[in-house]
């Protein structure tokens, strides 16, 4: 890992991070306090690539870890780390690692713009929702416990939220990589 | 605002060493949600205040520090309310500030190097096991601790100039020139890092 490597990777664990402390856009209609965070969690495999994506997750888990208040709301501490929701925050390292692999492949010189933006889409949706959903609520019904028809509905509810953060990390990764040349890795 | 940070004083928890306060900060962090007495958790709450004050940083400088984070708890305090669970919110409200004041204070009263050799040491074992490079992996956890205040307050930067500019406040408004700010930056931190040749790389993966 060079320098630059380290630095990217350290400043989108800042970002993902703020992300979370940042109340976020109030969606219409909406009575909960929405922040990005989980958005930046699939930008961070969309834009770095899957090595160093999961590289920044697993420096915001650490402080989590450490007690610093880093999740949504000012959420942080061991007990974060054991409790009914840690396949969530775990499964964001798998998260990561599989929409930047999706990304690394789809969008290329080598594809079609539709095909580009449909890989981005496709990563963040495989990535941040079927597979940190599958860790999620794996842990809510093994490790905490839950029926699995309830850990299953009670996380469905999240979905729309989601997909919603799903099509904004993508877009933001098209966008930015417009401004700025980045290759992943 | 990053420049408020970590910085020089004498109080008595600039004198305490870091390790100390870093693991000050896990047993409470952990502690606390497990704790569900809303008396308890308040005086919690007012001490972390109380302890964050005692910094030297000032009553305006703090608030202003953590305005945003604190009107994120603010709103879900009031949405458990909302739903008719007032118990829950006298728990999460004041276990969340208490938190957010705990660490705030923590980043405030240790140096950038201090923390650093802090990590670096705590990450010594996993070095020994052939994991990680303890000296990088550490820099990488201090430059993100850094960074967070930096890039809220860049965030509220682009806010407020496309709110005065009449812009209408689309997620990807803000994200797009906030990620590319990052980036940008992530590049100066790199090279700021390499013009110092620190750390040496010991060709042992992050």
């Amino acid at each position: 890992m060079t320098t630059r490597d380290l630095g990217f990777v350290a400043l989108f664990a800042a970002l993902i991070v703020a992300l979370g402390l940042v109340p976020a856009v109030p969606l219409a209609g909406l009575p909960v306090p929405i922040t990005l965070q989980s958005a930046g969690v699939m930008l961070a495999g969309l834009l770095l690539g899957p090595k160093r994506g999961t590289a920044a997750v697993a420096v915001v888990i650490a402080l989590v870890g450490l007690g610093f208040p880093v999740l949504s709301g000012g959420r942080g501490g061991l007990a974060v780390w054991v409790g009914p929701t840690a396949g969530f925050l775990f499964g964001w390292l798998a998260a990561a690692f599989v929409a930047g692999t999706v990304a690394m492949r789809l969008d290329t010189e080598a594809h079609a713009p539709g095909v580009r933006l449909a890989g981005l889409i496709g990563g963040a949706i495989l990535g941040g929702i079927v597979v940190l959903y599958a860790f999620g609520i794996a842990w809510l019904t093994f490790g905490a416990g839950f029926a699995f028809p309830k850990a299953f509905v009670g996380s469905m509810t999240f979905l729309p939220g989601d997909i919603a953060k799903a099509l904004i990390a993508a877009f933001v990764t098209a966008q930015v990589r417009r401004a700025f040349r980045l290759e992943r890795k | 605002m990053i420049d408020g940070l970590g910085s020089t004083g004498t109080t008595p928890l600039h004198r305490l060493p870091a390790g100390v306060k870093l693991a000050g900060l896990a047993v409470i962090a952990t502690v606390l949600f497990v704790v569900r007495e809303p008396m308890v958790l308040t005086a919690v709450a007012a001490a972390a205040i109380a302890v964050a004050l005692s910094t030297g940083r000032g009553v305006a400088a703090t608030a202003r520090d953590l305005a945003l984070p604190l009107g994120l708890v603010a709103a879900i305090g009031a949405v458990e309310w909302g739903l008719g669970d007032g118990e829950v919110a006298a728990c999460v409200v004041p276990r969340l500030v208490a938190l957010l004041f705990l660490a705030h204070a923590v980043t405030l009263t240790t140096s950038t190097a201090e923390l650093a050799e802090t990590f670096e040491a705590g990450l010594a074992p996993f070095e020994r096991l052939g994991l990680i490079d303890a000296g990088r992996a550490a820099l990488t956890l201090t430059l993100a601790i850094r960074f967070v205040p930096l890039i809220v307050e860049e965030a509220r930067e682009i806010r407020e100039a496309q709110a005065a500019r009449g812009l209408s406040i689309r997620p990807t408004a803000l994200i797009v020139p906030l990620v590319v700010r990052v980036l940008v930056r992530a590049e100066e931190v790199a090279d700021a890092i390499d013009a110092r040749g620190f750390p040496p790389n010991k060709n042992s993966n992050m």
